[in-house]
């Protein structure tokens, strides 16, 4: 006789055979095969109702069902050989269909218990294993895995990918995604917000803002422009998952500048005048903040460099009181020390600015915002102070010395203002590239590439080309032509192509473009299904992306109001990478080696933006081609593929596919012909991208060779680019450069102590050197 | 000396290596994960 039943786990639990009844009542229910029966005992009038012709039934096959059991010898059965032997009495029993949804039942048991058991593993892992073990844990390096927030913000992202794969996306989509064919970027956030936004400053500082936790005034001063900057990017931050973008920095801060200076002269001239005529600043500084404002509203007013206009008229209307002479000297001082004043007070807020951005927190504190800054085409004194500073103070470090990892700074280049002798900013750009030689920022974009250059119109700055973060690009509007701007537009989000698998996959060039045509719109379908969740999203969602206007034409919409129309100016975008992989799985070689191959590689990325221009046309929206960033991807499709094709040379060889269409990073090339030969895919790749080049050695010491590189850049048409060095730091006596096995300031090798009397020599001749307080 | 002491002026303490992987800066290689960390070592340096 059975008396108990071994359930999964193991455990031994009392058998009761109307837990066999009910699962066997659900499989009658869904196949309707006893309706017949149930509505013949009714009609009779025989007061058996449904409930007890299924029971009974159940019951009796239930029977069977322990029967069946007991004569093969079970007196503990499990359950999988109680489930065996429910099918085998109702196929029997004659029962065929309840069998087949029976089956069905138990197959989507086992299935969600699979999910969750999978769930269950995989914040297991996230609890009990250390970054240093998990990869997991360093998806995004940038996040503290460690940390108990970093924790939380992973058990909540992998249970949403959990939910989403599961519950909401198609199932074609969910099976590309699962199985490698495409990667849905952000999947965590599929139904919650979108990617990023590029913040107009200039627009959030007229009449202040509210971050949701209370108002702040406009800014009146450097230092609280640039405080109030980095809380935006902080604000915004918490409404979008990926990075927040200033596309303005130089003309938005030199307001601040301007507001700083014109205080800082004011003062200055009252401090004079009461030095040099023996008044008291009762008596000075109600007369000269009086004729400054009355100046002021005739537009006359001090600036940085200074105008005669407002010379003129202060010399004339205040020689009335104090004489000329006094006047002119008074001037002289205040301006002298207005302008000494205002630049320490812009490198001030430059520098708070920076270790703000690097140490602020935003998403419970797991992380820093990713920020970025663009900057360097603004030509007015004021913003030429602005970058000045933040260059000096970036090529500084952080407190003890450390480079800054955010924000990204994007130095803009363009003949005519920044990249000849003779150009109004040509000292910013050197200034640039001594700091990047340095820091490894700023990166540079290239706003005379022609697809930069055609949205180009001098005077709005909207217009000028604006990168976000690791190669985002918002600027073109299909679908507003009348709005070609990079302010308050952003990606609504993006999915990548797994380009290798369909070269491993289809071999021949006809059917891989064949292919490559489905995954497209499969991938299209996708942003689609994803756009029409993002658009049921209210304002209320997005309280400070929309709530505070930041993105386009929220300021014209209601708390409860839906953001479906105004999210139409983002972009859909459709990313890939390893098109070298694939070259090489195609032609044998990739775009690095051969001519052919490179043909090849252009001819598939220009068919892919074809692609999207297409869609963009058919609906109306912003289709976009990206070169894919790859950060936690460039692991995922290639390990998927080794599982599933084996290593194949030059293919799934390595632990990673090349980034988007980059030249394998392991191909000896040279800087210039590497730049060459990526820069056409710059102009296809109309969502973002970035070619890089890596130096060796530290590139401060050959500087000229850094900005003919630069130089080479622009001249190639490629649209965004940085340069990579080594950039070493030894925490114990501070020194940044390059470090082989041994510290050239200090003679340390790793892991080893050096003299303390080595420490206090060298503090002698550094005195900036921080202090090390250990690790331990 | 103590080894806390000797921790101050450097023992047990390695270089921070910073590093541009995908257009961000990362403070240390260790935070990489395995395919970029996999990247950034077969890295070879371009001449000009």
């Amino acid at each position: 006789m059975i008396v108990s039943v071994r359930k999964r786990d193991g455990r031994e639990m009392p058998f009761n055979i109307e837990k066999i009844a009910d699962a066997i009542v659900k499989a009658f229910r869904a196949s309707g095969e006893l309706d017949e029966q149930i509505k013949a005992a009714q009609s009779q009038l025989n007061l058996l109702g449904s409930d007890d012709v299924l029971t009974s039934t159940a019951l009796k096959v239930s029977a069977d069902v322990v029967g069946r059991l007991e004569s093969e010898g079970k007196t503990v059965p499990e359950i999988e050989e109680i489930q065996d032997a429910v099918e085998k009495s109702l196929t029997e029993g004659g029962y065929a269909d309840t069998a087949k949804s029976y089956i069905l039942y138990r197959a989507e048991r086992t299935r969600v218990r699979e999910v969750n058991t999978r769930l269950m593993h995989t914040l297991r892992d996230i609890t009990f294993s250390s970054a240093k073990e998990s990869d997991l844990k360093r998806e995004n390096a940038n996040i503290d895995g460690d940390t108990a927030m970093g924790t939380m913000l992973k058990y909540g992202s992998e249970s949403a990918k959990h939910f989403y794969t599961m519950m909401m996306l198609k199932p074609e989509h969910s099976r590309a995604h699962m199985e490698g064919d495409i990667h849905i970027h952000d999947l965590d956030f599929y139904s919650l917000t979108m990617t990023c936004c590029q913040i107009d400053l200039k627009k959030l500082f007229k009449n202040g803002f509210n971050t949701g936790h209370g108002h702040l005034r406009e800014p009146k001063d450097i230092r609280s422009y640039a405080a109030l900057a980095a809380i935006a990017i902080q604000s915004n931050q918490n409404d979008q998952h990926g990075g927040q973008s200033i596309p303005n920095f130089d003309y938005a801060m030199a307001d601040g500048v301007r507001i700083t200076y014109r205080k800082a002269y004011l003062s200055n001239m009252v401090k004079a005048l009461m030095l040099l005529t023996s008044k008291t600043e009762e008596e000075v500084q109600p007369v000269v903040k009086k004729l400054h404002s009355e100046m002021a509203e005739m537009g006359m007013v001090a600036t940085l460099v200074p105008n005669e206009k407002f010379q003129d008229t202060e010399a004339r209307e205040l020689s009335k009181t104090y004489g000329e002479e006094v006047v002119i000297n008074a001037q002289k001082f205040a301006e002298k020390m207005a302008y000494e004043e205002t630049d320490k007070a812009t490198f001030q807020a430059m520098e708070a600015f920076v270790h703000n951005l690097n140490s602020m927190h935003s998403r419970a504190g797991a992380q820093t915002p990713f920020s970025s800054i663009n900057y360097g085409m603004c030509t007015e004194p004021e913003a030429r102070m602005v970058m000045k500073n933040l260059l000096l103070t970036t090529e500084e470090g952080l407190g003890g010395g450390e480079t800054a990892i955010f924000p990204i700074q994007i130095f803009r280049v363009k003949e005519g203002i920044n990249l000849n002798p003779g150009d109004p900013n040509y000292d910013l750009f050197k200034l640039s590239c001594r700091v990047s030689a340095k820091r490894l920022f700023p990166n540079f974009s290239f706003q005379d590439a022609p697809y930069n250059l055609q949205y180009y119109k001098p005077g709005h700055p909207e217009t000028e080309i604006a990168y976000m973060g690791c190669r985002t690009r918002v600027i073109g509007n299909h679908y507003d032509p009348s709005r070609e701007i990079s302010f308050g537009r952003g990606n609504l989000s993006f999915t990548s192509i797994n380009l290798p698998r369909i070269a491993i996959k289809m071999k021949s060039v006809d059917l891989f473009f064949k292919e490559l045509d489905r995954m497209l719109q499969l991938v299209s379908d996708q942003l689609m299904e994803r756009f029409a969740v993002q658009s049921r999203r209210k304002v209320k969602n997005f309280p400070f992306l929309m709530g505070q206007g930041v993105w386009i034409d929220s300021d014209k919409l209601g708390w409860e109001d839906t953001v479906g129309e105004v999210i139409k100016h983002g972009t859909l975008s459709i990313g890939f990478i390893g098109l070298a992989e694939t070259l090489v799985m195609l032609t044998g070689k990739h775009h690095g080696e051969s001519e052919e191959s490179q043909k090849l590689g252009l001819k598939i990325i220009g068919h892919m933006r074809e692609f999207c221009d297409k869609e963009s046309e058919r609906l109306g929206l912003n289709f976009s081609l990206l070169a894919t960033p790859a950060e936690g991807l460039s692991g995922r499709f290639v390990r998927m593929d080794k599982k599933k094709f084996g290593i194949i040379p030059g293919v799934t060889d390595r632990d990673y596919y090349t980034n988007s269409f980059h030249i394998p990073v392991y191909y000896k090339i040279s800087a210039f012909k590497k730049i060459s030969l990526e820069a056409p895919y710059h102009a296809l790749t109309n969502a973002g991208h970035i070619s890089y080049v890596e130096l060796d050695g530290d590139p401060t010491q050959n500087l000229e060779a850094f900005e003919k590189i630069v130089h080479h850049m622009a001249k190639s048409g490629i649209g965004y680019g940085s340069i990579n060095h080594p950039v070493d730091r030894d925490p114990v006596c501070g020194f940044v450069g390059v470090i082989g096995d041994c510290c050239p300031r200090c003679g340390r090798t790793e892991g080893h102590a050096i003299a303390p009397e080595k420490i206090e020599e060298l503090r002698k001749l550094y005195p900036g050197m921080p202090v090390f307080k250990g690790i331990r | 000396m103590s080894e806390k002491e000797l921790n101050k002026y450097g023992e047990g303490v390695g270089f921070e290596r910073i590093r541009r992987i995908t257009g961000y800066l990362v403070g240390t290689v260790d935070r990489f994960n395995n395919a970029k960390r996999a990247e950034v070592n077969d890295r070879v340096k371009h001449g000009i």
